[in-house]
């Protein structure tokens, strides 16, 4: 049968198609560039005043008109149609332009279907809880439009549609409750739904969000910044116990190249790989980490590690650093041994780059640093001594350092005697270079929070840390921390808790505690939901000792527990679906049902036009020796439902369960 | 009135299908006598257009979702999903148990709608809301509440005389989203009968009688015949008080209807017309004698109906003409 899904929107649908449009596209407007925001939200202001005022829809030629300028406007400031945030931010404005011609059922249709779309790529910039809550508005809007949009398909084949008593709350019940009952079988469908191991065409890598994190150089002041950022860098699970917090160096980026302000990666270490690997199965540590995505490329282990995820390469400095950014969250399970003797040899080409300085940058340091060569008798001894530099001078630990022009050693140094872990680092090993000791500048995180509750440790980026490492002729290259020479409680206690002063205004501790807790929530979400794939799909399946389940199975398994919730949500769903019966059913009526069966056992066909006392004559004449019981019944009833005083309903009841026709005597 | 034939709509692919469905159902089932309850093998779930595309949206989000391994945007869809499918049900819902009463349609002349109406109640199980009836297009929509009955309306144009069988007609629900509808064939044995239609410049209405008249009828009319004895069960209005009066005892007034010229609407007055031009020209003259209040009689070749006037030989006399040679 043919509907009319041309047929013109009523005003509830108009409200609840722009409604949900609007829902579904709050995340995409909050991350626009600002100036599209109302370039956006002008066709769907439009909409509703033509609503309330009953305007026209505009022509053809002032849409495409529209279309262009929107078009425009969104070039421009993207620089193009490529990339993630454009391509949605145009989804959202064609979605709201569409609005200038939604007067039609279908047009509606389209509308709230698509946002329903936009929704799924919200998806792709943020996948935290709060997004839980974000989806379940995006659906509820969306399907109780859906609803009004049925039912004014439907009655627009009268003039208006009648009154019923579905009033918005009803809509809103009926549509939790939809979801309710979906819920079980999404979830099965959620886990059991065959994951495919690599993407068929990959993520654009551009325009992604800018995330925080350690990046490939290190200019005074980079991780500073990251000092304020209290989101989590990743997590780590340890099997058996945490490792004492002096162990706990997450060893990320490491630079060799100084050009006198800046730090940067070698060419040459990051191509090399590690021909010397401690060996797994005598690594002390074993942990999961579960790392936040940050677009580059390094994995973060303790150090050294021991294994290579998949796609990842060990360089000869052991840093990790996979074959993509790191666009999603990622997890991998790593082995770590501390005691590991890290290149007792090294290649010439390595020594020279360990070696290398600027020219012409830093001169008193370089002094200070020929005198101390000529005194000492070691390189140890000017480690040693350098160290005590930094401890018994008046150098601070402080998140303000005053800013550094052109020899930033020497001012440090001398000067201003103030400065970040960054600082330490970059002025140590550029003193230990001066003296003829390779030096390079590792970046990573230290420390972080351990979660009792969830017993594993959160790293954030206010963790993150710089240190240096040195060369020694038979040891190899060996951690030297100068940080904690100045501050020893930044790596006993944790970045945060070293400082004295509050870092910014709301920085209490037991705000810090409150989010330490829910990051727990989110640790669990991030295992369950964001990460889950073929591979955590597969050790699903190992509880129940299948240890791999290709497609094919997994499809089996996944009907057959469908058929099962199916079921289950068949017998559920009428329970949750009634709705509200306004008038309990008749029990008297059901007596006379219960009385009329009795009598059509026996072979009598009732009518349903037919009275109680008609019923009874007719019966009576068809069972003869019955007939004056089927006469008290009917008479009974009849008191009972005309005359309530007169009527004695348990009689009845008696009566009528006692009611049973006697064979005729004699066949 | 002017009537419009519909041309015939293009058939997709979905409504041949449906199509081979009713008449699967029509050689199973035979024509269906009201009253009767919809129920699980008559109801039939298909998705509708927007449900198709609905759906091939949503397996490209599942697309999207499984190549970026984008979990949240797979649960979005594997709800949606689930949702989608949870809705058959509740149309099928919907509309099982929703019991046809009864299916009626009165005669109209020819040209005119023929209108049934289906008679429907719904038990105390549940509500029911926008169900739809009609033939190929919907033409009525109707929400039950808990233990109502109610009225679909469905039109059919007439294009000609004698019994018009209705044709079979779908009661629908696309309840509660849209994307799924569920419907049942219903196969009524009710038919339409259809006066041919009255002719518009008919000649005026024959004058003659044939002697047909009789003895003015008794009891009931305008002019008084005479007194007789109170009778219980005379209307009060018809007590002659004055008379009653001066005997003692009730008398009431006996009326008559006055003789009249009765017309004799004859097949053979209309001699050199053809056939449906003179039914529909006696139509006419029907129409005119019962407005006028005139008692007619209607001779055709085959029948002939005696002198008569009112509702009830008004009707018999269009049905003679209706089914003539049918």
């Amino acid at each position: 049968m043919k509907s009319l899904p041309t047929a013109m929107l009523n005003r509830l649908s108009v409200l609840w198609t722009v409604t949900a449009l609007v829902i579904s596209m709050l995340p995409q407007l909050a991350s626009m560039p600002f100036h599209l925001v109302p370039i956006t939200l002008l066709p769907i202001v439009w909409r509703l005043m033509a609503e309330f005022r009953q305007w026209k829809p505009i022509p053809m030629i002032l849409r495409v008109l529209a279309t262009a300028l929107a078009v425009g406007a969104l070039v421009t400031t993207y620089g193009g149609l490529m990339g993630r945030r454009a391509a949605v931010s145009m989804l959202v404005l064609m979605l709201s332009l569409k609005l200038l011609e939604t007067f039609r059922i279908r047009d509606a249709r389209i509308v709230v279907s698509l946002s329903l779309f936009l929704c799924a790529t919200q998806f792709l910039f943020s996948q935290g809880i709060p997004m839980i809550i974000y989806i379940i508005a995006c659906l509820l809007s969306s399907l109780i439009s859906f609803m009004y949009l049925q039912r004014c398909e439907a009655f627009s084949v009268l003039d208006e549609e009648p009154e019923s008593d579905r009033k918005l709350l009803t809509e809103l019940g009926f549509g939790a409750s939809l979801m309710a009952l979906a819920l079980p079988i999404g979830i099965t469908l959620f886990l059991l739904f065959p994951r495919w191991g690599s993407p068929l065409w990959g993520l654009p890598e551009d325009a992604l969000d800018a995330r925080s994190g350690l990046s490939d150089s290190m200019t005074p002041g980079s991780i500073q910044n990251l000092f304020m950022d209290d989101s989590p860098a990743f997590r780590a699970k340890f099997e058996g116990g945490v490792p004492r917090n002096s162990d706990l160096y997450w060893r990320g980026p490491v630079f060799w190249n100084f050009d006198g302000s800046t730090w940067e990666v070698s060419y040459l270490s990051r191509n090399l790989l590690a021909d010397n690997k401690p060996d797994p199965e005598k690594a002390p540590f074993r942990y999961d980490v579960q790392m936040e995505p940050t677009e580059q490329r390094w994995l973060f282990a303790l150090d050294y590690p021991a294994l290579t995820p998949r796609r990842t390469k060990m360089t000869v400095d052991y840093q990790l650093i996979a074959s993509r950014p790191v666009t999603r969250l990622l997890s991998y399970t790593m082995a770590s041994d501390p005691g590991f003797q890290d290149s007792p040899v090294l290649r010439q080409t390595l020594l020279r780059a360990a070696l290398a300085l600027p020219e012409g940058f830093n001169p008193r340091t370089a002094a200070m640093m020929a005198d101390w060569r000529k005194e000492a008798g070691s390189d140890s001894e000017i480690i040693r001594r350098a160290l005590q530099h930094f401890n018994q001078q008046q150098f601070h630990y402080t998140l303000n350092p005053p800013l550094l022009s052109q020899h930033t050693v020497d001012e440090f140094l001398f000067d201003t005697k103030e400065g970040f872990c960054e600082h330490y680092a970059s002025a140590f090993t550029v003193m230990m270079r001066m003296a003829g000791i390779p030096a390079r500048v590792v970046t990573g995180y230290q420390g972080g929070f351990y979660n009792p509750i969830g017993s594993y440790l959160l790293v954030r980026q206010s963790d993150a840390h710089a240190w240096s490492e040195v060369w020694v002729r038979g040891s190899g290259w060996t951690r030297i921390d100068p940080t904690a020479a100045v501050a020893p409680e930044r790596v006993q206690q944790g970045a945060v808790d070293s400082l004295e002063q509050r870092r910014y205004l709301l920085d209490f501790e037991w705000l810090r505690n409150a989010r330490n807790t829910f990051d727990l929530f989110q640790r669990g979400w991030n295992n369950w939901v964001i990460t889950f794939g073929a591979d955590r799909q597969s050790r699903l399946f190992s509880i129940f000792g299948w240890e791999y389940l290709g497609p094919a199975k997994l499809v089996i398994a996944m009907i057959a527990i469908l058929l099962i919730t199916g079921a289950v949500i068949f017998l559920v769903a009428p329970m949750l679906l009634k709705f509200r019966s306004s008038r309990k059913p008749d029990p008297l009526l059901r007596l006379w049902g219960k009385f009329i069966k009795k009598l059509e056992k026996a072979g009598f066909v009732s009518h349903p036009s037919m009275g109680a006392m008609e019923l009874a004559a007719n019966a009576g004449g068809q069972l003869k020796y019955e007939s004056d019981a089927i006469f008290r019944i009917a008479e009974l009833y009849t008191l009972c439902r005309y005359s309530r005083d007169m009527g004695n309903e348990a009689e009845l009841t008696e009566l009528i369960n006692c009611f049973e026709i006697r064979s005729a005597p004699g066949s | 009135m002017v009537t419009v034939a519909t041309p015939p709509a293009p058939r997709s692919f979905v409504s041949s299908i449906s199509d081979r469905i009713k008449q699967r159902v029509h050689k199973k089932r035979g024509p269906m006598t009201p009253p009767f309850e919809l129920a699980y093998r008559q109801i039939f779930v298909l998705p509708t257009k927007f449900g198709w595309g609905f759906g091939f949206m949503l397996i490209f989000m599942a697309l999207g979702g499984l190549n970026f391994n984008n979990n949240m945007a797979l649960i979005l869809v594997f709800l949606l999903a689930t949702i989608a499918q949870l809705t058959t049900l509740i149309a099928y819902r919907n509309l099982s148990g929703l019991k046809v009463d009864s299916i009626h349609a009165e005669p109209v002349f020819c040209g005119e709608y023929a209108h049934f109406r289906v008679f429907a109640s719904n038990g105390n199980e549940r509500q029911r809301f926008a169900i739809q009836a009609g033939f190929r297009q919907a033409q009525d929509c109707k929400n039950f509440k808990l233990n109502s009955y109610d009225s679909f309306l469905l039109q059919r144009p007439t294009y000609k005389r004698g019994w018009l069988e209705m044709p079979s007609f779908r009661l629908e629900t696309r309840f509660p989203l849209g994307l799924f509808k569920a419907w049942s064939w219903i196969f009524p044995q009710t038919r339409c009968l259809v006066y041919p239609a009255p002719a518009r410049k008919a000649p005026p209405l024959p004058k003659t009688g044939h002697g047909h008249s009789g003895p003015a009828r008794r009891g009931d009319g305008d002019e008084v015949h005479g007194l007789r004895k109170y009778q219980p069960g005379d209307s009060r209005q018809r007590v002659a008080w004055r008379a009653s009066a001066r005997h003692d005892e009730l008398y009431s007034m006996e009326m008559e209807t006055p003789r009249e010229d009765a017309c004799e609407l004859d097949w053979d007055l209309l001699r050199g017309s053809e056939v449906e031009k003179r039914l529909s020209i006696l139509t006419a003259w029907v129409i005119a004698a019962d407005h006028k209040q005139l008692s007619y009689s209607l001779i055709l070749p085959d029948s002939a109906i005696p002198v008569g006037k009112g509702d009830s030989h008004r009707s018999r006399c269009l049905e003679a003409l209706a089914l003539y040679l049918l």
